[in-house]
């Protein structure tokens, strides 16, 4: 999971440099949130689908997705850089919640073909205000589909709080449709992994909907061209940026030595491979 | 249960859903009230009595999860087709509609078809209530990534419909509701259009070509018989409103001369506007007289005791007609 955590980002870095100079035209970074999407993604498995929402660039790099092919879309070049077959992950919905449907429709589709498999579906805390989201919860309820709901709560809906978004989470809201669901913080892969696992097993042996709720962390803007600072505490932005998943992960692996400092100069070769070929294709 | 010759447009939609899913397993209905009643129209019955609830989907009464969970089954390798029950209740759908149905083969880099049907009961004259006897079909038209069919006669409706079903690319399929049990139809002049796509002569003639779609060609019809001896018209019958045929017009407009275009939806911003704006761009030195456009005016659509005022009737094509060819 270190190793995904580290590229991810270290493309996210690359990408918002580039965005910088004006080389990418918008990014939406997935600081913070590294932990809860490699650790979820790691836990449904290689064989689901996942219909992901536009932040999953930890998610398409466990699916194997290279950088230059997530990074295409916000240069302008295609909208989905990667083949979505092929890495089982499908382009990027950036009219949020609207991929909640496609996932319960594909879901109860594979059951009429009698080829019933898990499929999985993200989105953000800001998506579960959209009408889509509810109408794909109170379906996949009623159909039994099989299909695990990862909601990413980082906290913000660009500008909104989550406090001023709904009065119940959004854990609690599955419920009332009738789906069994989780609230869990997001920061520690492990545990995450462990808690996504419970919940992609409940799915998978009941051949009924699951929803878990990350509680994650935003730490850069909702895109390159957001100016966060202007509504978030700097209190909350630096014990945001002082919690960084990735940091605090690393740091815990190399002290009980299950990785060193080798393995770490290895994988930040590969990195600097990947950001080179990124400055290579977009930098201008 | 599909009769030889389909004698009402209801009747033959249902014979094409049963050859559809008779001959490909991987067609699926999903719609309000199609399985057990066999919908609000009764297009439907039959079907889940012989294909069963897992093919015939009774929906849940939200449209938005309609066309959603039928783009999810589409990328699974199914074809399903949608009812939605009337025109005026698309529009929850309408986003899963343009920003998703209409951009997933550009999304996927033209890697994925996406077999979808959406057939929308519409038009008005059957002294509805609000929301259900409107004609939207230009929002659709105007949408780039969906295919637009408005069939008028019951035999186009089942190939249409067939051709809908395995295109590969999201159809808005639009049934007019005042045919769907219609059985007393005008004499049509047999032609067979240039392609599954194109617009079918239905009526040759020399003076004028009108140009219709749906039910409305009924009355244009009988405005030609009415008028026959006196100018002789030509009927172009639209059939797709995106892409649209117009060649067929062109050609004809060059023969005749003249062109009206007749439709049921508000005249401003619609499928008239964008025919009669191509036939001045390529077709304006043919013309002996200006086009003109029937159609109602931009109007909230009126309660039915005034419905026969705001709707384009037989007088109103005759009038228009003696004026353009006076």
């Amino acid at each position: 999971m270190l190793h995904h955590m580290l590229v991810a980002r270290g493309i996210d870095d690359e990408a918002a440099l580039l965005q910088n100079q004006g080389a990418v035209d918008l990014w939406l970074s997935c600081r913070g949130q590294e932990a809860a999407q490699v650790a979820s993604a790691m836990a449904v498995g290689e064989a689901a689908v996942i219909f992901p929402s536009y932040r999953e660039h930890a998610v398409a790099v466990v699916r194997g997705v290279d950088a230059v092919s997530l990074v295409a879309q916000w240069a302008g070049r295609t909208y989905c850089g990667w083949n979505p077959r092929r890495h089982r992950l499908f382009p990027y919905t950036l009219v949020v919640a609207a991929q909640t449907l496609h996932a319960v429709g594909y879901a109860i589709g594979m059951r009429i073909k009698n080829a019933a498999e898990t499929v999985v579906v993200y989105i953000g805390d800001g998506a579960t205000s959209e009408g889509d989201m509810s109408e794909a919860m109170n379906l996949a309820a009623v159909e039994s589909a099989q299909v695990l709901f990862i909601c990413q709560n980082n906290g913000w809906a660009i500008s909104k709080p989550s406090r001023e978004q709904s009065l119940t989470s959004i854990a609690a809201r599955a419920n009332g449709f009738g789906i069994r669901s989780w609230s869990v913080p997001a920061d520690d892969p492990v545990a995450t992994y462990l808690h996504c696992l419970e919940a992609r097993h409940h799915v998978e042996t009941t051949g009924s909907p699951g929803l878990i709720e990350l509680q994650t962390t935003r730490i850069g803007g909702h895109s390159s061209s957001d100016s966060h600072a202007s509504y978030r505490d700097p209190e909350e932005l630096a014990a945001a940026a002082a919690g960084d998943p990735v940091t605090r992960y690393r740091q815990r692996l190399l002290r009980a030595r299950i990785v060193d400092a080798d393995w770490l100069d290895r994988v930040d070769a590969e990195v600097a491979i990947a950001r080179r070929r990124l400055v290579a294709e977009f930098g201008r | 249960m599909t009769p030889e010759t389909p004698t009402c447009l209801a009747e033959a939609i249902n014979g094409a859903l049963h050859h559809l899913m008779a001959g490909d397993e991987s067609v699926v209905l999903i719609g309000q009230d199609i399985g057990r009643l066999g919908g609000v129209f009764r297009v439907t019955r039959g079907l889940q009595k012989r294909f069963g609830d897992s093919r015939v989907r009774d929906a849940l009464l939200a449209e938005s999860s309609i066309v959603g969970q039928a783009i999810g089954m589409a990328l699974c390798g199914l074809k399903p087709i949608c009812e939605i029950q009337f025109e005026g209740f698309i529009y929850p759908a309408m986003n899963q509609i343009v920003t998703q149905a209409a951009r997933i083969t550009t999304r996927w880099n033209e890697d994925q078809p996406l077999h979808l049907v959406i057939r929308i009961p519409v038009g008005g004259g059957i002294r509805a209530v609000e929301h259900h006897s409107e004609s939207n079909e230009a929002y659709f038209a105007h949408t780039p990534g969906l295919h637009v069919a408005f069939p008028s006669c019951p035999t186009d409706a089942a190939t249409m419909l067939e051709y809908s079903c395995n295109l590969g690319t999201p159809v808005v399929f639009f049934e007019p509701k005042r045919l769907y049990w219609n059985r007393k139809r005008q004499l049509r002049d047999e032609s067979e259009p240039r392609s599954a796509l194109g617009a079918r002569t239905v009526r040759r003639g020399s003076d004028i070509t009108v140009v219709a779609y749906g039910a409305v060609l009924e009355e244009v019809l009988a405005a030609g018989n009415q008028l026959a001896g006196t100018v002789d018209i030509e009927v172009v019958d639209l059939r797709w409103i995106a892409p649209m045929d117009t060649d067929t017009v062109l050609a004809s407009v060059r023969r005749t001369g003249r062109l009206l275009v007749v439709h049921e939806a508000v005249g401003f911003g619609g499928v008239g506007a964008e025919l009669v704006a191509i036939v001045a761009e390529r077709g304006s030195h043919d013309l002996k007289s200006p086009m003109r456009r029937l159609a109602p005016p931009r109007r909230v659509y009126p309660p039915a005791e005034d419905e026969n005022t705001y709707l384009i009737g037989v007088p109103d094509i005759v009038g228009a007609i003696k004026e353009m060819c006076g």
